[in-house]
C-alpha cells in the first residue's frame, strides 16, 4: 500500500524506516490479505489475496507487465521472478523507483525495471503491455478515469487489467465528513490523501472505455481480518515500531486501523477486485 | 452575524495556508473544488469547522445548498438568511 502522495520530498533514511515500519506491520507483501478463516495467517492471507490478483491478470512467461503504483517493487520482482514476466513498475516516488530498484538488483531480477511514471499519465507507448496490474495503488490517484484510460490505451487488445483496492460503499454526506474529520484526519495522516470511490465506478469506467468486465468482487468480508492482524503485529513489534517512527505514528496507526475496521463493519469502506479484458 | 469581506477573508486565507493550497488570487468566482482551489471533501469540512468556531455559523451547515465558490463563503456571511 503506498504511503507518500505525488511531489512530497521524504528524505531516503526517513523512507527507509517508514517502510521498515510498514513491513513490520503489514509483512512482505506490504498489501490486504484476503483471509479464507479469521485464523489464516497474514502472509497467507497476503500471498492469497495476490494469487486472486494474477488469476485475474493471467500472467505468461514472457508477458509484458506494467505494474501501476508499483511501491517499492515487491510485486513487480515477484511477477518477474516466479511468472518469467518481463514488468515495467512505475510509480510517482522517486524514492519507490530507488527502493524498488534497489530490490530488484539484490534478488538479481533482470526481469523488473523500475521508472519515475505517473498511472494517469504514463507516457508509454500504445499497445505495449500484455498485462497492467494496479494493486492498492488507485485510492492514491484522483482521476480514476485516467488511470483505467491510460492503463488500458497500453495494452494490446486482449490484455488483461487487474486491480484491487479500498472501495467506498455508500455515499458519505458532507455533514458526516464534518462530524467524522477527526478519524478521516486520522486516516489520511496514517496512509497518505486517500479518495475511495464505488466497487461497480470502476467497473462502469471500464465498460465505458471498451473493456470487458471479467471480475468485479466484493472481498469486504475476506479481508476484514486484515486490521487485527496489523494490530497484532504492532503489539509483537512494539518497541522496534516505537524506535523507527515513533510512539505517535504507531499510535495513529492502530487508531487508523480501528477506523478502517468499523468502516468495513458498518459497510461505509470495503475491497473490491476488478478484472478487465481490452477488446478490439 | 455579518461579517466584514476582509475578516472572511483573511480566515479563509489563514485556512488555505494551513492546507498549502493559496492560490495566486483570492478571487470570489473562484471554485472552492477540482480547478480552483482544489479543496477535498474533507478539508471543506475542516473549513467549515473553522469558519463556525470564527464566526458561530457557517454556509457548509447552514442546510441550504452547499458553496461553490469564495464568493458564495462571502455571500452567506454579508447577507445571512437569519440577520
Amino acid at each position: 500500500m503506498a504511503t507518500e502522495s505525488p511531489g512530497t520530498y521524504v528524505p531516503a533514511a526517513h523512507y527507509d524506516r517508514v517502510h521498515g515500519a510498514w513491513r513490520l506491520i503489514m509483512g512482505e507483501e506490504f498489501h490486504y490479505g484476503s483471509f479464507a478463516t479469521p485464523h489464516t495467517s497474514l502472509p497467507e492471507a497476503t500471498a492469497a489475496l495476490t494469487s486472486r490478483m494474477r488469476e485475474g491478470a493471467v500472467v505468461e512467461p514472457g508477458d509484458r507487465v506494467l505494474d501501476v503504483g508499483c511501491g517499492t517493487g515487491h510485486q513487480a520482482c515477484e511477477l518477474a521472478q516466479q511468472l518469467g514476466a518481463q514488468v515495467l513498475g512505475i510509480t510517482t516516488s522517486g524514492r519507490g523507483v530507488a527502493a524498488a530498484t534497489a530490490l530488484a538488483a539484490e534478488r538479481e531480477v533482470p526481469g523488473a525495471r523500475f521508472e519515475p511514471r505517473d498511472g494517469t499519465d504514463n507516457g508509454l507507448p500504445d499497445g505495449t503491455f500484455d498485462v497492467g496490474w494496479v494493486l492498492e495503488s488507485s485510492h492514491l490517484m484522483r482521476d480514476r478515469r485516467a488511470l483505467l484510460r491510460e492503463t488500458l490505451r497500453v495494452l494490446r487488445p486482449g490484455g488483461r487489467l487487474v486491480l484491487c483496492d479500498i472501495v467506498r460503499k455508500r455515499a458519505i454526506p458532507f455533514s458526516e465528513v464534518r462530524a467524522r474529520r477527526g478519524d478521516f484526519a486520522t486516516l489520511r495522516a496514517a496512509f497518505g490523501d486517500a479518495h475511495m470511490e464505488p466497487l461497480d465506478q470502476y467497473a462502469d469506467i471500464l465498460r465505458s472505455l471498451g473493456a470487458a468486465v471479467t471480475t468485479c468482487e466484493d472481498l469486504t468480508a475476506a479481508t476484514l481480518p486484515t486490521f487485527a492482524a496489523w494490530r497484532g503485529n504492532v503489539a509483537s513489534h512494539r518497541e522496534e515500531l516505537d524506535s523507527l517512527i515513533g510512539s505517535v505514528a504507531v499510535d495513529q496507526f492502530v487508531a487508523a486501523c480501528d477506523i478502517l475496521e468499523a468502516f468495513w463493519m458498518d459497510g461505509t469502506l470495503g475491497y473490491g477486485l476488478l478484472a478487465a479484458t481490452k477488446t478490439g | 452575524m455579518a461579517q466584514d469581506k476582509n475578516t472572511t477573508l483573511a480566515v479563509i486565507e489563514q485556512f488555505l495556508k494551513l492546507v498549502q493550497k493559496e492560490p495566486e488570487a483570492l478571487t470570489d468566482d473562484l471554485p472552492l473544488y477540482g480547478e480552483g482551489l482544489g479543496l477535498d471533501s474533507l478539508e471543506a469540512a475542516e473549513l467549515s469547522a473553522v469558519l463556525e468556531d470564527k464566526f458561530g455559523s457557517d454556509p457548509f451547515s447552514a442546510g441550504g445548498d452547499l458553496p461553490q465558490t469564495v464568493g458564495d463563503i462571502l455571500g452567506f456571511y454579508e447577507a445571512p438568511a437569519t440577520a
